[in-house]
């Protein structure tokens, strides 16, 4: 198999929050095009991972290195990786009261067309672009003068922020526990906006504790991270050891 | 010694009281008629009669170092006053807000929402008292102070004080004194909304329940304009 480029590097990371350490040296590649799952019972820092990729303030990166397309990731801070092309999808989206998801898209996504030196989207352009992405994740119109995840269902919050990712078009994604709180229904929406985002030149990291999401969304690599490691990678025939024997198997 | 402005029985006034470096000016709308209304503009006392209403919206921008004074009695049946405002504090400013809300008679409603953000080193102060009388039953009468603080050396007193002679009234007060959320900014942040962008959503997003006050459309835009430029500076 011919290998693709490089897209996130990351080796012997050790990150924790107040003196705690969780993650104890991660070391992960993830190529171009590849769905990976990363898999794991609770506490094992699967979110400490996605937070510190995307830039959470809060947790300490103590040693290791991060490497997006060959730019320090650690360095860069939560917008510019945004720019760079990284997208979390929240595991717990944030409500912003006051805020209409208009006025939040047209502000973020001006934002990345300023850091690639691009004009701001004539209004126009963008309500158009709006309105196509939120029939892409089944989002009725009225939903773009609503604020921010304001009293959301649960569906309706995931179902926003793969609409983010959709506007926003990220090389990688990274979906943290996004079936968390989903009905079968809202399930196969978010999974089908992701499947149909994906590119050969896009790459996604499926979080999650359980097989469900992975039913929808098939990687190409599996990892299982317990206690702040990844201790085994395989294919994707590992979901099914994992379902059936648990991860004390691994 | 108070200045009183008068609205007659069924009058109707709107007003956008903004106070900035150079002094104090009142932008006028709404059903304000010749004759419904007298008195001078420079009030600090306002009386409504039957089924009088003011919507009185102060905008208070920095560099201003404001004493706002202001009694409201509801003198007629039927009556409403809604007083709300925005304050916008930074470096050396002092705001003092004093409100002195009197419901005299039954059946009257006010409404009180004051806002704002509090930068530098300055010094906020909002004193809101309710008086309902004896027989002032079935009032209706509501007080929001709600301040958020961008730094460490700005401060915001909140005093509200309700004195309720009446049974028959609903009444409510709510003060809170904040920091703009962290898990908002990141959540934006994450987007690709530059942190100071998210902070501008943020402080526009917490005012913009008193700017909905502003009834003339026009006006309203003015005055959108002049706080988000101000907001931006803080």
């Amino acid at each position: 198999m011919e290998m693709n480029e490089i897209l996130l590097e990351i080796k012997g990371l050790k990150a924790g929050i107040e003196g705690k350490e969780i993650l104890k040296g991660v070391d992960l590649t993830i190529r171009k095009g590849e769905i990976h799952a990363i898999m794991g019972p609770n506490g094992a820092g699967k979110s400490t991972l996605s937070a510190v990729l995307a830039g959470r303030e809060n947790f300490r990166v103590t040693e290791g290195s991060v490497t997006f397309l060959g730019q320090d990731l650690l360095k860069m801070s939560p917008e510019e990786r945004s720019w760079a092309g990284i997208f979390l999808s929240f595991q717990y989206p944030v409500e912003i009261p006051g805020v209409s998801i208009t006025n939040f898209m047209k502000t973020a996504v001006n934002a990345h067309r300023k850091a690639k030196g691009l004009d701001a989207l004539k209004a126009g352009d963008f309500l158009r672009l709006m309105k196509e992405k939120m029939a892409f994740v089944q989002m009725k119109p009225e939903f773009s003068k609503r604020e921010v995840n304001v009293g959301f269902s649960g569906g309706e919050k995931k179902r926003n922020e793969i609409f983010q990712m959709a506007m926003l078009g990220p090389v990688l994604s990274i979906l943290d526990e996004t079936d968390s709180g989903l009905d079968v229904d809202a399930l196969r929406i978010v999974a089908h906006g992701v499947n149909a985002l994906h590119t050969s030149e896009k790459s996604v990291i499926v979080i999650t504790h359980y097989q469900r999401l992975l039913d929808y969304i098939v990687p190409d690599v599996v990892h299982v991270l317990k206690d702040g490691r990844i201790v085994r990678t395989a294919g994707r025939e590992l979901v099914a050891q994992i379902e059936s024997d648990g991860y004390d198997s691994i | 010694m108070h200045n009183t402005f008068s609205i007659h029985e069924g009058g109707a006034c709107s007003m956008v009281i903004i106070l900035d470096g150079s002094g104090r000016r009142i932008l006028r709308s709404g059903a304000s008629e010749d004759g419904a209304v007298n008195g001078s503009l420079d009030f600090d006392r306002v009386v409504l009669r039957k089924d009088a209403r003011i919507n009185l919206v102060y905008i208070i921008m920095p560099e201003t170092r404001a004493d706002v004074d202001l009694a409201v009695e509801l003198d007629g049946e039927g009556a409403e006053a809604l007083v709300s405002g925005i304050y916008l504090c930074r470096g050396e400013d002092r705001v003092q807000i004093d409100m002195d809300i009197r419901h005299n008679v039954p059946h009257c409603i006010s409404r009180q929402l004051f806002k704002g953000l509090a930068g530098g080193s300055a010094r906020v102060g909002f004193y809101g008292k309710i008086t309902v009388a004896q027989d002032a039953q079935k009032t209706e009468a509501y007080q929001e102070n709600h301040s958020i603080i961008l730094s460490d050396a700005a401060k915001v007193d909140t005093k509200p004080q309700l004195e309720i002679y009446a049974d028959d009234v609903k009444c409510s007060h709510g003060a809170t004194v904040g920091r703009l959320d962290e898990e908002e900014q990141f959540y934006m942040r994450s987007r690709g909304i530059p942190e100071d962008e998210a902070k501008v959503l943020q402080m526009l997003s917490f005012l913009s329940p008193v700017l909905d006050n502003v009834d003339d459309p026009d006006i309203r835009e003015e005055i959108s304009a002049a706080v988000d430029s101000a907001v931006r500076n803080l």
